[in-house]
C-alpha cells in the first residue's frame, strides 16, 4: 500500500485552506460562492473530498494528527464559506432596500378658504354662547335694508353712489345688493318672537375702491341677541367672552361712542391684542325704533347687536396684508390654511 | 375735524397734559387720528360721527371737554357796532325754493380794505390746515371753523340788481366756481342767483365772478340754512365737496346762522374795517326744533346695566346745554329735557341715554354679567354647507371665492337655473362687472385658468355661493322677485367622468338616497358644456315634480375660451338649496353579512344606443336583494365579432345573502335571471 508523508499531506491540506480562502474571499456573487463550494467542498470530486482519500494512506501513528489537521482546514473553509454566502446575501440585500428619505406619494389635498375657517371659528364660539346660525338673501329691499334699520329717506346712507342697485322695471320697489347682513336679524325678527340670539353672516356689498384695506363684497358677522333685562353690560361680558376665546386668553374689551342708525348707544368695540387696542367692530344697544319696526315692544324687551368684519379679522389672524388676496383664489394661496 | 389747540384755549382751559385730553374725547366719542405740532400750536384731528355735527366746530369740541374736565366754557357773544345805512336799501332776499333754503341772511359791511389778514388769525387757519386768502374769506373760514356753520362773503358791486335770489338751477345751467371751472347744473341743485344769474352753487361753493378781490370795496355777508339733500346732490353730482358741503350734508345749528353773521361781521370790522349796515337782511323761516324729551328715573340702569345717580345725570346733561324744564326730584319722577339747538340728533330717551352713557364712560359697564345657557343646533342649511364643502375638501379641491357680480364675457351662457337675462347691477362692483351671476362655473373656470397661469400646483376648486335669477313673472306675490338658488360648484382638470365621480360622492355624503331621494342621470345639452358630454342630474322625491339639481360636464370651448384656460377642464354645479331634506335623516345601520359573496361576470352584447343606466335598472330589477354589487369591467367595440352598431358590455356582479352561503346553484339562477331580464329590457344577448 502506498503510503503519504505526513508532512506532504498537511502541505497539500494548507494549500486547500489557502486557495479556498482566497477564492471565496474574491467570489463577487451568489454564483461564485457556489462555484467555489464545488471546487472545494463539493460532495463528489471537491478537493477536500479528494485529500480525504488520501488519510487513509497516512501511517498509522500519523493518522490522529493527520485527521485533526483535515478538519481544522475543513472547518476553516466551511467558515469561509459562510463568511462569502452572507457577503454576498448582504449585497443583494442592499440592493433590494428602499431609499426611505424619497418623498411619499403625495396625496392632493383640500382646503377650506381662510375666511370661511374665520367664520367657522366664529360661529363656532357664538354657537356655546346659545347663537344660531341664520342666513338671508343677498338682494334686498328698501324696507329690510334700510327702513326696519332706521336708515332714514333722506339718510346718506341710501345714496345710489353708496349701494349696487339692481336696474328693474320703473315703478317696482328698488332692489339692492345688501349692504349689510343685520338685515337677515330684521326677517328674523319679523318671523319670530323673542327670546333671540342669532349670528348672521354672509357676502355683503359697497362701493368702495379695492385696495389693501377695502373690496367691494366682503364678509360680516353680526350677532342679535334680544331678551328681556338685557343691558349692555350684557353685550360687554357676550363680547369678551367672545374676545377670550376667539384670541385665546384673558382678553378684556373696550367700547367707544360712535354712531349707527340702529342701535343706541352705539360704540365701537376694541379687544386688547398684543398689548394694543384693536379694533374689532361695531356694536350698541337694538335701537327702539328697530325693535318697533319688527313689532316688539321696546319697553317690553330690549336687546343688543354687534358686527364683525371677518376680513378684518381673517387678515390680522393669518398675517394678510392685502385683503384683495382673498379673492385672487391662488392655490399657491388657498394651500397654506 | 381738526383742532387748533390755542384756538380751543380761548373757551376752555385744560390743564392736562395733550394725550390726556385726546384720549378723554376718544371715550366720548371723538375719535383721535392724529397730533402733529404746528409752529407753536398742536393741531389734533378728531373723527366725528355723522350725528355731531355740532363737533365740526371749535366751540361743540370746548363744550365736550369742558364737562369732561370739569372747567368752565366761554362763548363769545358778539355784538358788532352799526353804523351808518341800512341793509334793507342795499339788498333784497328772496326764496323760491324753501325746501332747498328754508332760511337766507344777509349783512353788509362797506368801505373795508381786503388785504393780509393778522398773524393771529393766518396762524390758526395754518394750524388746522386751512391757507389764508385775504381778511374777510379768512374771517368767514375761521367763524364756520369755530362754530360749525358755514358763510360766505360776496362783493357786493358784483352783484347785480341789488338781488339775491335763492332758486333751483335749472337744468344744464352753467355755473363758473371760485376755483374758476364751470359747472352743467341740474334742477336738483340750489343756487343763489343775483337779479341775472346765479352766483353761488347753495352751500358748496361761491361763484368766480363775485368773489371777495383786492378791489373789494363792500362786503354781503351770507348766512343761510341750506336742505342736506339739495347739497348733497351739488357736491356729490359735480365731486365739488367743500369744508361747507360737508357741514350743510350733517345740518348745523339752526342758532349758530346769526350767531356766526354777527360774529363774523365783527371780525371783519376788526381785521378789514368797514362800517356795518343797519340790520339784517332776511328770508325763510329758520327750520329749529327743540325737542322736549323725558327720561324716567331708572332707564339708564336698565340700558346700561350700571347705576348713574340722578345727580349725575342731571349735571351731565346740563353740561351739554340740555335744559331740565322739570325740576322735579329726577331720582323719584321723569325729567323733563329740553335739547339745545345744536343737539338735533338727541329727541328721545334713548338718545339722552346715551349722552349719559357716553360722558359717563363705557369703563363703567361691566364685562362679567352671565347670560343663560341655551342649546343651539346648526341649520338644515348650515350642515348641508359643511357636508358639501367638506366633501370637495375630502375630495382635493381648494375653496375659492370669486365675485358674485361678473363681467359679460362671464356672463355669457345661458344659465342651467333659469332662463331669465342677467341682472344688472348699478355702479359694477369692479369695471366691467355689472352683472350678478346665474351660475358659478365660469368664474371658477377663470379662476383655474389664473392659477394654470401663475404655475400653481394645481387648479381644482370649488366655491359655495349663490347664483341669482330672476323669477318669472306670476310666482307668489310675497316672493322676492329674485332667486338666490345656493350652489356648490367645482372645476377640475379631469373629464366627464371625474367630475360626475365629485358629483356622485357628494350626493352620497348628504344622503339623498337614504333619504327617499332618487336621482336620475340624463343626458343634458347646455351651453356651458360641450355638447354630448354633460349630464343633468334630476332628483325625485315623493309626489314632488322632478327637479334638475345638478349639473356636470366638460366645459364648453366658449367658456373656456371667455375664462382664457389653457386646456380642457370638467365641473359641475349642485343646488344645495334644493339638497337640505336629506340632512335631517339618521343613519341606521345595515350589518354587514358574514357570510362569504361569490363574483360572478357577465358579458352582454347590446345595440350601441343602449345607454348603461337602461342595463343597470333592468340587472337590478332581476337580481334582488342578492345583488350586493355590480360594476362596469369593461365596454368594447368590435364590429366585426360583435356585429355592426354593437356593443360588448362585461358586468361584474357580487352576490350575497344576509341569511346563509349563496350555493353555486343559487347564483347561476340570479345570473340566469339577469341575463333573460337584460334580453326582454334591453335586447342583450350573452357573449360566451
Amino acid at each position: 500500500m502506498a503510503t503519504v508523508a505526513l508532512d506532504s499531506f498537511v502541505a497539500e491540506l494548507d494549500r486547500l485552506q489557502a486557495d479556498a480562502v482566497a477564492a471565496l474571499a474574491v467570489a463577487a456573487d451568489a454564483d461564485a460562492v457556489e462555484r467555489a463550494r464545488v471546487e472545494f467542498l463539493g460532495a463528489k470530486s471537491g478537493r477536500l473530498k479528494a485529500i480525504q482519500k488520501l488519510l487513509g494512506g497516512l501511517a498509522g501513528p500519523d493518522k490522529p494528527a493527520g485527521g485533526r489537521h483535515f478538519n481544522e482546514a475543513k472547518q476553516a473553509v466551511a467558515a469561509a464559506l459562510e463568511a462569502a454566502q452572507g457577503r454576498v446575501a448582504g449585497a443583494a440585500a442592499t440592493a433590494e432596500a428602499l431609499d426611505v428619505t424619497l418623498p411619499g406619494e403625495p396625496v392632493r389635498l383640500g382646503h377650506l378658504h381662510p375666511i370661511t375657517q374665520t367664520i367657522r371659528r366664529v360661529q363656532e364660539i357664538m354657537g356655546r354662547l346659545g347663537f344660531e346660525s341664520v342666513d338671508g338673501p343677498e338682494v334686498e329691499d328698501q324696507w329690510h335694508n334700510f327702513d326696519a334699520l332706521a336708515i332714514g329717506a333722506e339718510h346718506p346712507a341710501r345714496d345710489p353712489l353708496d349701494n349696487f342697485y339692481l336696474a328693474v322695471a320703473q315703478g317696482a320697489d328698488p332692489l339692492l345688493l345688501r349692504s349689510q347682513t343685520s338685515t337677515v336679524q330684521i326677517r328674523v325678527m319679523e318671523r319670530r318672537k323673542p327670546p333671540l340670539r342669532i349670528v348672521s353672516l354672509g357676502r355683503v356689498y359697497r362701493p368702495d375702491t379695492a385696495d389693501a384695506t377695502h373690496y367691494p363684497m366682503f364678509h360680516q358677522v353680526e350677532g342679535l341677541f334680544v331678551e328681556p333685562g338685557t343691558t349692555m353690560a350684557h353685550l360687554k361680558s357676550v363680547l369678551r367672552l367672545f374676545a377670550s376665546s376667539f384670541l385665546g386668553g384673558d382678553v378684556h374689551v373696550r367700547f367707544r361712542p360712535s354712531f349707527f342708525p340702529f342701535t343706541e348707544p352705539s360704540v365701537e368695540v376694541d379687544m386688547e391684542w398684543g398689548g394694543r387696542w384693536i379694533e374689532m367692530g361695531g356694536a350698541g344697544m337694538v335701537d327702539p325704533a328697530v325693535l318697533a319696526a319688527v313689532g316688539y315692544d321696546p319697553d317690553e324687551v330690549s336687546g343688543f347687536a354687534f358686527g364683525l368684519g371677518v376680513e378684518r379679522i381673517a387678515a390680522r389672524r393669518y398675517g394678510v396684508a392685502d385683503i384683495r388676496d382673498f379673492y385672487r383664489n391662488d392655490v399657491r394661496f388657498l394651500e397654506q390654511f | 375735524m381738526i383742532i387748533s389747540l390755542n384756538w380751543l384755549a380761548d373757551y376752555v382751559q385744560i390743564q392736562a397734559p395733550t394725550e390726556t385730553l385726546v384720549e378723554r374725547l376718544l371715550m366720548a366719542g371723538l375719535n383721535h387720528e392724529s397730533t402733529e405740532t404746528v409752529g407753536a400750536d398742536t393741531a389734533v384731528d378728531l373723527e366725528v360721527t355723522s350725528n355731531r355735527p355740532d363737533c365740526l366746530g371749535h366751540i361743540g369740541v370746548a363744550r365736550e371737554a369742558a364737562l369732561l374736565f370739569s372747567r368752565p366754557l366761554h362763548v363769545p357773544d358778539p355784538r358788532p357796532l352799526e353804523g351808518a345805512g341800512r341793509v334793507a336799501d342795499s339788498v333784497a332776499i328772496e326764496i323760491r325754493a324753501p325746501d332747498m333754503c328754508p332760511f337766507y341772511s344777509a349783512r353788509v359791511i362797506r368801505g373795508v380794505r381786503i388785504g393780509p389778514s393778522p398773524q393771529w388769525l393766518v396762524d390758526r387757519l395754518a394750524t388746522v390746515g386751512v391757507e389764508s386768502v385775504n381778511n374777510v374769506v379768512d374771517v368767514t373760514n375761521y367763524v364756520m371753523l369755530e362754530c360749525g356753520q358755514p358763510l360766505h362773503a360776496f362783493d357786493l358791486a358784483k352783484l347785480r340788481g341789488g338781488r339775491i335770489v335763492v332758486r333751483r338751477a335749472s337744468e344744464g345751467e352753467p355755473f363758473t366756481a371760485i376755483n374758476h371751472k364751470t359747472y352743467a347744473l341740474t334742477g336738483q341743485m340750489c343756487v343763489i342767483a343775483d337779479a341775472e344769474r346765479p352766483v353761488a352753487l347753495a352751500g358748496v361753493m361761491g361763484g368766480a365772478d363775485t368773489e371777495i378781490s383786492v378791489a373789494t370795496v363792500d362786503v354781503l355777508l351770507e348766512s343761510a340754512q341750506f336742505a342736506p339733500l339739495a347739497v348733497r346732490a351739488a357736491a356729490r353730482g359735480l365731486v365739488l365737496q367743500s369744508a361747507s358741503s360737508y357741514r350743510f350734508e350733517r345740518t348745523p345749528d339752526p342758532a349758530a346762522v346769526e350767531w356766526a353773521s354777527r360774529r363774523a361781521a365783527a371780525l371783519i370790522l376788526e381785521t378789514a374795517g368797514g362800517t356795518l349796515a343797519q340790520g339784517v337782511a332776511a328770508a325763510g323761516t329758520l327750520a329749529a326744533t327743540e325737542a322736549t324729551i323725558w327720561l324716567r328715573p331708572g332707564r339708564v340702569a336698565e340700558v346700561l346695566g350700571i347705576d348713574v345717580p340722578a345727580a349725575r345725570q342731571h349735571a351731565i346733561l346740563t353740561g351739554l346745554g340740555f335744559v331740565d324744564t322739570a325740576r322735579g326730584d329726577q331720582a323719584l319722577e321723569p325729567g323733563r329735557w329740553r335739547a339745545p339747538t345744536w343737539r338735533r340728533d338727541v329727541f328721545r330717551e334713548i338718545d339722552l341715554v346715551e349722552e349719559i352713557a357716553r360722558i359717563e364712560g363705557y369703563d363703567r359697564v361691566p364685562e362679567d354679567r352671565s347670560i343663560t345657557a341655551r342649546p343651539v343646533e346648526l341649520s338644515a342649511r348650515e350642515v348641508t354647507v359643511r357636508i358639501a364643502s367638506g366633501t370637495l375638501v375630502e375630495a382635493g379641491f381648494c375653496e375659492a371665492m370669486t365675485r358674485s357680480v361678473v363681467s359679460e364675457s362671464l356672463e355669457g351662457t345661458a344659465s342651467p337655473w333659469g332662463a331669465a337675462p342677467p341682472l344688472v347691477v348699478q355702479p359694477a362692483l369692479v369695471r366691467g362687472a355689472d352683472r350678478l351671476r346665474r351660475t358659478l362655473l365660469p368664474s371658477l373656470v377663470e379662476a383655474r385658468a389664473g392659477n394654470l397661469a401663475v404655475g400653481a400646483p394645481h387648479g381644482e376648486l370649488f366655491e359655495v355661493a349663490r347664483a341669482y335669477v330672476a323669477r318669472s313673472a306670476g310666482g307668489a306675490d310675497h316672493a322676492s322677485p329674485v332667486e338666490e338658488p345656493l350652489l356648490v360648484a367645482f372645476v377640475t382638470g379631469g373629464g366627464f367622468f371625474a367630475a360626475k365621480g365629485v358629483v356622485e360622492a357628494l350626493l352620497e355624503r348628504l344622503g339623498v338616497a337614504r333619504a327617499g331621494g332618487r336621482i336620475e342621470c340624463r343626458p343634458a345639452d347646455l351651453e356651458l358644456f360641450a355638447r354630448g358630454r354633460a349630464a343633468e342630474l334630476v332628483l325625485t322625491r315623493g309626489t314632488a315634480a322632478p327637479e334638475r339639481i345638478a349639473v356636470v360636464g366638460e366645459l364648453s370651448a366658449a367658456v373656456l375660451e371667455a375664462a382664457g384656460t389653457a386646456g380642457p377642464a370638467a365641473g359641475g354645479e349642485v343646488r344645495l338649496d334644493r339638497l337640505e331634506f336629506a340632512v335631517g335623516v339618521d343613519r341606521t345601520l345595515r350589518r354587514p353579512s358574514d357570510y362569504p359573496a361569490v363574483e360572478r361576470d357577465v358579458n352582454l352584447v347590446v345595440a350601441e344606443t343602449v345607454p348603461w343606466g337602461e342595463i343597470a335598472t333592468a340587472i337590478h330589477a332581476a337580481a334582488g336583494p342578492m345583488l350586493e354589487h355590480c360594476r362596469v369591467v369593461q365596454v368594447w367595440h368590435d364590429a366585426e365579432r360583435l356585429g355592426a352598431g354593437k356593443k360588448s358590455v362585461v358586468v361584474a356582479l357580487r352576490l350575497r345573502s344576509d341569511s346563509g352561503t349563496l350555493s353555486g346553484d343559487d347564483a347561476n339562477r340570479i345570473v340566469q335571471a339577469v341575463i333573460e331580464n337584460c334580453r326582454q329590457a334591453v335586447g342583450a344577448t350573452l357573449r360566451a
